[in-house]
């Protein structure tokens, strides 16, 4: 696939076709709530892997507690769902607000930090909102976890059908993927790059890295947060242990393997790691080693990752294509 | 009379014809159950067993007759993850030949699945799923569990006898933990004894000996403990390191033989209730037992692994009582009105949630055996 | 005099620092010359538990025997380990391949999926139980030393300690090999420019730092007695949380960082609960990446 055609709007109109026409059509015609099932799962971390790749990928900043606000946000859906009677309609927003307002809280100390110290701060973050989720009883439930009965009210309006929460769900994703997809093709974007390509240069052109690095955190955390209401919402049950390290490393592999800094790329990355598993169940007890080798061999053949970004240099290269001398005995790289 | 060639082709003809009916009978197709547990990941030595409990019931059940059709358990891993369990329940749904459902394993796993369940009308029985709404949820979930509602009360009565009053409690954090503490903590104080130490700890904590010795400083009568039987070996190996001797009483979920060959000596005199023990001499226990040594190299089953022997069992005499209407509906009010099933774990009945009611008994380990205590 | 409840709760919580230590040292190592997370680390430390209670179950042979399979198994583990996740990711050279940020990660990933394969494998040879372990062989004897109680364990895995950290920083300081292990630690290119066979030296770092791991695998294997599939994932993260806190590439300081970490835990539970003591050492981490950034006892970086 060229790279033109993947920047082109035609290639928007057919995933746009495929989501809201074909693959309705498929479900409806198969009719299984499996299949549904599977679909819904894959969208929800779809949308977590590209709101990680926003601090991740495309902000540069390796993030190893991405599940904890992904639980926040489902907790927040759930318990207001639950103990305050507030339907979808309120309790999404309300769910990315909470997680991004928690990410504030936490980014205002931790967000100095840059490469090996940011990754293991946002691990100590994520395993003490995790400790929380699990052990502060009074408020979270604890390990008995939260069980939410009311499902998709949309402004007064019950969504009960399989369809009806097919679509609600694969427009929230769309909406929000491409919010972040917007986002990280403006200016905006490019001084998120320009914090992973190099944050003193950036910091010395005028760009105040820090407060950056918060406000990708936090908008990172609102879609993690949206996505964990998504989850609370179509499971009606969830309890601390969904939102745990482990999870976390599922979610930072699919960016990897789909290719950091790129949106596409996160999106064939949760694709891959939420369908195959499914797809392996008749191999039996195998299938994680099959998943295991597979991630092994996507990174070992593809190290920039399914769908990398192509690098900066590379770009230049092409920018500069007459003065750029090309390697094929790998020997002389440079300009003429 | 001798046979000629004509006769014994017709003798052939008519025996063939004679096994052939009860073969178009079965051509209408086995029952199909769907069972979700975790047979991969951190949880499996547990989806493990229950597979191999199901499938000696199994065996044992389509061998006898009881159903002229065969019936067929399709097994699905969910490696206690919600987001596997999840999807296996709505697969099992879909399956238009799947009548009823076992499973799952860890109660968050049950407890995201049940949704499902009780949406699409299905019959759920778990073996394990202990938390406290879990039979709540709808008619249609079941479990094969005695409740800490139960146990509690009869292991804060056990202690009261033996003249127990103060009592250091500890559990793990879960579900089932919670109950644990809240179920025993309420009935010691109704017999006018004193909790006088609550602590949690989290699964697969290796180090317990800080717990342990500020239990010490509580100076309890007894401890009261709420682990499954790993915890519970490394909980008194500890003790015994740290040279407490304060009573340990447990419940039913310590109960595997493996225990003891974890803990060693340390594991002599643990108190505990069991509702299975595989020396009893009753019938369909040895049969059970038997058959689980012969899959599994001579070790002993554990409480675990009997209480999924018996729900899969009561499962299949549902689905016999159900028989020749095995609707979903149909499969599910059989299972409601489960009364009295002699299984492994004891004689069992329904209540109306869903509940098991169960017969307990009181037992130690001595030199290296579970044994029952009068 | 201070109560001996509370001394035996520091004791507890120093033996737990050390059980931390044991992993934090190898750990440190391989993260000091590659500057990159082994994931795997935790696989190598199970790896060599598993090797120990094979050679028991097999022949029950003497301690220091089981100690010398143990390192061997632990060296192959290390050796293999560097050839398929992190060989492969060194053939590009290119400035771009350097600079960009997806081929450092690459690794990380890679030794995740092999972290992955190690342990499903191993829960599919084993089951994911607790393996059952001869009880004569545990090092769980109990020592009485005036008021606090230790057990022979204790003592075990404070000599090996002792002498893992000694002699590493004698190798590290005074050895031909420890020199050129500092020189692609502090700059792999210029390593490489004076002549040191920079492959070789990863090599060598990966077998000193897998077999100091599997060593830990086994000690506390036999420690506690529970030898299990993941029982390298909590130790892991601990031991990770540990070296951030000691400043990365300072081993005394992963150490000390450890033995923090684990009175941290015992005082949580005495004081508070089991559940929050893993709460208190995450909060010690943040604390110390806030305030001080370099970590307790890091050479000084140019910034964090």
């Amino acid at each position: 696939m060229s790279k033109d055609f993947i920047q082109s709007a035609g290639l928007k109109l057919v995933i746009l076709a495929v989501l809201f026409v074909a693959l309705p059509l498929l479900l409806v015609s198969l009719d299984k709530g499996y299949i549904y099932q599977v679909v819904m799962l894959a969208l929800i971390f779809s949308l977590l892997a590209v709101s990680l790749q926003l601090v991740t990928g495309i902000a540069g900043l390796l993030h190893l507690g991405h599940a904890a606000f992904y639980g926040v946000g489902a907790y927040i859906a759930a318990l207001a769902g639950a103990d305050y009677g507030i339907g979808f309609t309120l309790g999404l927003p309300l769910a990315g607000l909470g997680a991004a307002a928690i990410a504030f809280v936490v980014a205002l100390p931790t967000m100095r930090l840059v490469s090996i110290y940011f990754a293991v701060a946002t691990l100590g973050i994520g395993q003490m909102i995790f400790l929380v989720l699990q052990n502060w009883v009074e408020v979270t439930k604890g390990p008995n976890g939260v069980s939410l009965f009311s499902g998709i009210d949309l402004f007064g309006y019950t969504v009960d059908s399989e369809l009806g929460i097919y679509f609600v769900v694969a427009t929230i994703v769309c909406i929000s993927i491409w919010v972040i997809h917007r986002l990280s093709h403006s200016y905006y974007g490019n001084a998120l790059r320009s914090l992973r390509e190099d944050d003193q240069c950036a910091d010395a052109m005028g760009i105040n890295t820090v407060r950056l690095k918060i406000e990708s955190f936090m908008i990172s955390s609102f879609f993690a947060g949206i996505a964990g209401a998504l989850w609370a919402y179509t499971t009606g049950y969830i309890s601390p242990v969904d939102f745990d390290f482990a999870e976390s490393i599922l979610i930072l592999a699919m960016v990897v393997v789909g290719g950091l800094g790129s949106i596409p790329g996160a999106i064939i990355g949760a694709l891959l790691l939420i369908l195959l598993p499914e797809a392996l169940r008749g191999v039996g007890d195998m299938r994680n080693i099959i998943v295991g080798f597979v991630l092994f061999f996507s990174i070992l053949f593809l190290p920039k990752g399914l769908f990398g970004e192509v690098p900066a240099l590379n770009f230049i290269r092409r920018q500069m294509g007459a003065a750029w001398q090309d390697n094929p005995d790998k020997q002389k790289v440079g300009w003429k | 009379m001798e046979i000629s060639r004509r006769n014994s082709l017709g003798l052939f003809l008519g025996t063939v014809g004679l096994l052939a009916l009860p073969i178009s009978a079965a051509a209408e197709g086995p029952v199909y159950l769907g069972y979700q547990l975790p047979l991969t990941g951190n949880t499996a030595q547990y989806g493990q067993d229950f597979k191999t409990a199901a499938e000696i019931a199994l065996k044992n059940f389509n061998a006898s007759g009881k159903l002229k059709v065969p019936v067929e358990i399709i097994f699905e891993d969910s490696r206690s993850d919600a987001k596997e369990g999840v999807a296996i329940a709505r697969k099992f749904v879909d399956d238009d030949r799947i009548v009823a459902a076992l499973g799952d394993f860890t109660s968050t796993v049950s407890m995201a699945a049940a949704q499902v369940y009780k949406r699409a009308e299905m019959a759920q029985l778990s073996q394990t799923a202990s938390h406290p709404d879990f039979a709540k949820i709808s008619e249609w979930q079941f479990r094969n569990i005695t409740t800490q509602a139960q146990e509690g009360v009869y292991n804060a009565d056990w202690m009261n006898e033996q003249g127990l009053k103060k009592i250091a409690v500890i559990a793990e954090q879960t579900d089932w933990g919670q109950s644990v503490v809240k179920d025993f903590a309420e009935k010691v104080k109704a017999n006018g004894g004193e909790v006088v130490f609550t602590e949690f700890f989290n699964r697969g904590l290796p180090d317990f000996r800080s717990i342990i010795t500020k239990i010490e400083r509580a100076k309890p009568d007894a401890i009261y403990t709420g682990f499954f039987y790993e915890d519970g070996a490394q909980f008194l190996k500890q003790m015994k390191q740290l040279s407490v001797e304060t009573p340990v009483y447990s419940t039913s979920a310590a109960y595997n033989q493996k225990l003891v060959e974890l803990a060693g000596p340390a594991a002599e005199g643990l108190f505990l209730t069991v509702t299975f023990l595989p020396n009893s001499e009753s019938d369909h226990v040895t049969t059970f037992v038997d058959e689980w040594k012969a899959a599994r190299d001579g070790a002993e089953p554990g409480q675990f692994p009997a209480q999924a022997y018996d729900a899969v069992n009561i499962m299949l005499e549902a689905v016999a009582r159900a028989y020749p209407d095995v609707s979903r509906q149909n499969v599910r009010d059989e299972l409601a009105k489960t009364k009295d099933f002699p299984g492994v774990t004891g004689v069992t009945s329904f209540d109306e949630n869903g509940e098991a009611l169960k017969q307990l008994t009181k037992a130690t380990v001595t030199d290296g055996q579970f044994v029952p205590l009068k | 005099m201070i109560d001996p409840y509370y001394l035996q709760q520091l004791t507890i919580g120093i033996s737990l620092g050390m059980v931390y230590a044991l992993m934090a040292i190898g750990f440190t190592l391989i993260f000091g010359v590659l500057n990159v997370v082994n994931f795997a680390h935790g696989e190598v430390y199970t790896i060599g538990a598993f090797a120990g209670i094979m050679a028991i179950a097999a022949f029950g042979p003497p301690f220091l025997v089981i100690v010398f399979i143990v390192l061997a198994v632990g060296a192959l583990a290390g050796f293999g380990l560097e050839r398929l996740a992190f060989r492969p990711f060194r053939r590009f050279s290119d400035e771009a391949s350097l600079k960009s940020r997806a081929m450092r990660e690459a690794t990380l990933m890679s030794s995740l999926a092999m972290s992955i394969i190690a342990r499903e494998a191993m829960e599919l040879l084993f089951g994911s139980e607790f393996q059952t372990i001869d009880i004569s062989y545990l090092i769980n004897k109990p020592i009485e030393l005036g008021p606090v109680t230790i057990v022979n364990g204790d003592i075990i895995i404070f000599v090996v300690s002792v002498l893992m950290l000694g002699g590493l920083q004698w190798l590290l300081k005074y050895s031909s090999i420890g020199l050129s292990i500092r020189a692609v630690s502090n700059n792999p290119l210029g390593a490489k420019y004076v002549g040191i066979n920079t492959d070789r030296t990863i090599v060598l770092t990966f077998v000193i730092g897998s077999m100091m791991g599997a060593l830990a695998g086994i000690l506390v294997g036999l420690y506690y007695g529970a030898v299990f599939p993941s029982m390298g994932f909590i130790p892991g993260v601990k031991a990770f949380v540990a070296m951030v806190m000691g400043g990365l590439s300072s081993i005394p300081g992963a150490v000390i960082a450890a033995l923090v970490l684990g009175v941290a835990e015992s005082m949580s539970t005495t004081f508070v609960s089991s559940v929050w003591a893993d709460m208190v050492a995450y909060l010690f981490l943040i604390v110390t990446l806030v305030f001080f950034p370099q970590g307790l006892f890091g050479a000084r970086r140019e910034r964090v």
